[in-house]
């Protein structure tokens, strides 16, 4: 990897590292999981996005995870509470 | 050999694709294909490897390569000029039983040199359920005729008893005539130009292109995948049916000049009929793939070679017999193709090069529903909702989604007129409209999705029947991208009208809530739409792209303005206060703030 590459348009990398695109905090290794060091909250889904998201049914939240530093939305998932954080990691190239 | 010799080629072989898709149109009769463009066209080589993709659903694309080797393996020996052969078993090569293949041998100068394939959704395949798909059916065996492989037309004579054999198992024999000989002539004028062309060029001059066409798209294929970023990226599918959730798992790992899909983790297959096999699978990771990482490649081989997938025997991608499937294409092939969607899209995020053209999840959920009963002329009619294809655009990582956009599976996929549907059903559309606040939020919005009511009108019976298939009422599915919110969910609702109530209204531009009668949602299984009673459905927009907060104020008043987004999202998700229909510039700034305070607040209080 470079400092050309992102994880995300949310999150950048400088020196190998996963920092937030809009205020360059740390979020550990990007060859890591970097969502262990966001803030992460879980929206009931009807609370989501507006009445159009309330289907009636519980058990499906809206994950969201946060820069610590600026709160900024890094990332969402759909998810029900017992599944695990999806990751995006990228590799350091040999 | 000379590049222009090459190049000419190559042309010829996109037109004659495209030739074909358009003589499928003329002789078929039918919605789906015509108007939902529920249709797929290809050329094979001798050996049934993938030549050149055509247009309409790319899931099939791999799918009849795997046809077109199955029938060369049965049929060894005994494969002649003329023959047209039918397959639609899925644990086969079919993505489900009324997806047809009909797939040709070209030969030219007595030899085998290339086969065409194609498909359509037949009107009807005599499962449990009209129209093909069969939420009602438990397993392979109550979801229609299904064939491995079967001659239909040998040395350019239809064999009468084999149609009539498959005819009398089906609804509608007329219609699925119609279709089975739209693909017999779609074949056939593959198979002359393709004959046309080799006598022209040569069969060699034309074999030596095509195999340099497959070695340039292996070459530039690879040559993309090296440019990208080396990681590993997740996305996740949830289907529910009946109140029961099933997962699609998708690890997607990129390296070098590799990339491997797998699908472990994903869950066992259900007893519901959407689960598919691994030949569906394989298509469906392709289908995104083929527009999204290949775009100016062409579509074959050569594409196929650096990919690989792990799909676990007796999940819900990878079904034994006689697990049901009949849904597959709207449940977990679709799935599989959101799945690879969202990946792919983030792979493309990561890398500077190509970071504009990563886009959020398009259109993630069918729904799939066939209405079914006698029509105003008396006669008994099956056809899909086409609204189904309409779909909606995600947000890309530049701009807005496009609101009813299609989808990334079936680049020319579309819906009927409102008039087409009145005119062949008992049923009146009340409104059909974009949904507001179905595009999931983020900083570029992913595209709406739309909205509809039906009542019965002039029906003989007093309505219609219809099949619904339709997952994703419980979970978003068009998952965002970089902080941006999924799309909506879909709804569907059955409103009973009151018993001594008026006619329903003529329009109904209050939405859903304007139509008098109770709710009572809907989505897996045979309901009526009888008397005074309407049906709506509404489905879901694209994934969003970015962090909402952040998306610029005048954006969302013309979101509002428009009828897109509702002021309420517009304050609660977007943080855009509005005044008069103006964004009120000192407030907006203020309840940003509020937004991000509550955020860290929240850190604090954990
Ligand atoms: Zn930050």
């Amino acid at each position: 990897m470079s400092d050309q590459d992102r994880i995300s348009a949310s999150v950048a990398v400088m020196e190998g590292q996963a920092v937030c695109a809009a205020c360059g905090q740390d979020l550990g290794l990007a060859t890591e999981p970097w969502k262990e060091h966001a803030q992460r909250r879980e929206i009931p889904l009807a609370q989501a996005g507006g009445p159009a998201f309330d289907t009636g049914h519980e058990g499906v939240v809206l994950r969201h995870f946060y820069c610590p530093s600026c709160a900024a939305l890094l990332d969402t998932e759909t998810a029900m509470a017992e599944d695990p954080t999806l990751n995006d990691i990228l590799a350091s190239r040999g | 050999m000379d590049p222009m010799t090459f190049s000419i080629i190559r042309h010829r072989l996109f037109r004659i694709v495209d030739e074909a898709v358009i003589t499928l149109k003329h002789v078929s009769g039918s919605a789906i294909t015509n108007e939902g463009h529920d249709l797929m066209v290809s050329l094979y080589r001798a050996d049934g490897t993938l030549l050149m993709g055509g247009v309409g659903f790319l899931h099939h694309l791999t799918s009849a390569a795997e046809a077109c080797k199955s029938i060369i393996r049965r049929f060894e020996g005994d494969i002649h000029e003329g023959d047209i052969f039918l397959l639609n078993d899925p644990y086969t090569a079919a993505l489900h039983t009324s997806d047809i293949y009909l797939v040709s041998p070209i030969h030219h100068e007595g030899r085998l040199v290339a086969w065409s394939a194609c498909f359509v959704h037949v009107y009807d395949i005599g499962a449990v359920n009209p129209g093909g798909f069969a939420p009602q059916a438990p397993d392979i065996y109550t979801e229609g005729f299904s064939s491995p492989g079967i001659r239909l037309v040998s040395g350019g004579e239809m064999r009468q008893d084999v149609l009539d054999t498959i005819l009398n198992m089906v609804r509608s024999p007329e219609m699925v005539t119609l279709d089975l000989r739209s693909m017999i002539a779609c074949n056939n004028v593959a198979r002359d130009r393709m004959q046309s062309l080799m006598t022209k060029y040569g069969a060699e001059e034309v074999d030596t292109a095509c195999a340099e066409l497959v070695r340039q798209s292996e070459d530039l294929f690879r040559a993309r995948l090296s440019e990208l970023p080396d990681g590993q990226w997740q996305s996740r599918q949830y289907l529910d049916v009946n109140g029961v959730t099933a997962r699609v798992n998708l690890t997607m790992t990129k390296r070098e000049d590799r990339l491997i899909f797998d699908f472990s983790g994903s869950d066992p297959q259900s007893p519901y009929s959407i689960n598919c096999t691994k030949w569906a699978s394989l298509g469906g990771l392709f289908a995104p793939l083929f527009p999204l990482l290949c775009y100016d490649i062409t579509w074959n081989e050569g594409v196929l070679r650096p990919v690989e997938m792990i799909a676990p025997e007796g999940s819900i991608v990878n079904c034994t017999r006689p697990a049901p499937v009949s849904v597959a294409t709207v449940g977990a092939i679709q799935s599989v193709n959101n799945a690879a969607c969202s990946t792919i899209g983030k792979m493309l995020g990561a890398s500077e090069k190509y970071r504009d053209q990563s886009t959020a999840v398009w259109h993630a959920n069918h729904f799939a529903i066939f209405k079914f009963g006698r029509n105003q002329k008396g006669s008994e009619s099956i056809g899909i909702l086409t609204e189904t294809f309409a779909g909606a655009g995600g947000a890309r990582s530049f701009a807005d989604g496009v609101e009813i956009g299609g989808e990334i599976p079936n680049p020319i996929s579309r819906m009927a007129n409102v008039e087409t549907v009145e005119a062949a059903f008992p049923v009146r559309y009340l409104f059909r409209r974009r949904a507001p606040d179905s595009g999931g939020p983020g900083e570029f919005r992913g595209g709406t999705g739309g909205e509809l009511a039906l009542v019965p009108h002039k029906a003989p019976d007093g309505g219609i029947h219809y099949v619904i298939s339709g997952k994703g009422a419980r979970h978003p599915m068009s998952e965002g991208l970089a902080g941006g919110y999924p799309g909506a969910p879909n709804s569907y609702v059955w409103i009973k009208a009151p018993e001594d109530g008026a006619n329903a209204p003529v329009t109904a531009a209050g939405g859903l809530d304007a139509i008098p009668g109770t709710q009572e949602r809907v989505s897996w299984g045979v309901y009526p739409l009888m008397g005074r009673d309407a049906l709506y459905v509404r489905w879901n927009g694209g994934g969003g792209h970015g962090d909402p907060i952040v998306r610029d104020p005048d954006a969302v008043c013309r979101d509002v303005a428009a009828g897109l987004v509702t002021a309420q999202s517009a304050g609660d998700i977007y943080g855009v206060v509005l005044n008069d229909g103006a964004v009120d510039e000192t407030e907006t700034q203020a309840k940003r703030k509020g937004i991000r305070s509550a955020r860290l607040a929240q850190e604090a209080a954990e």
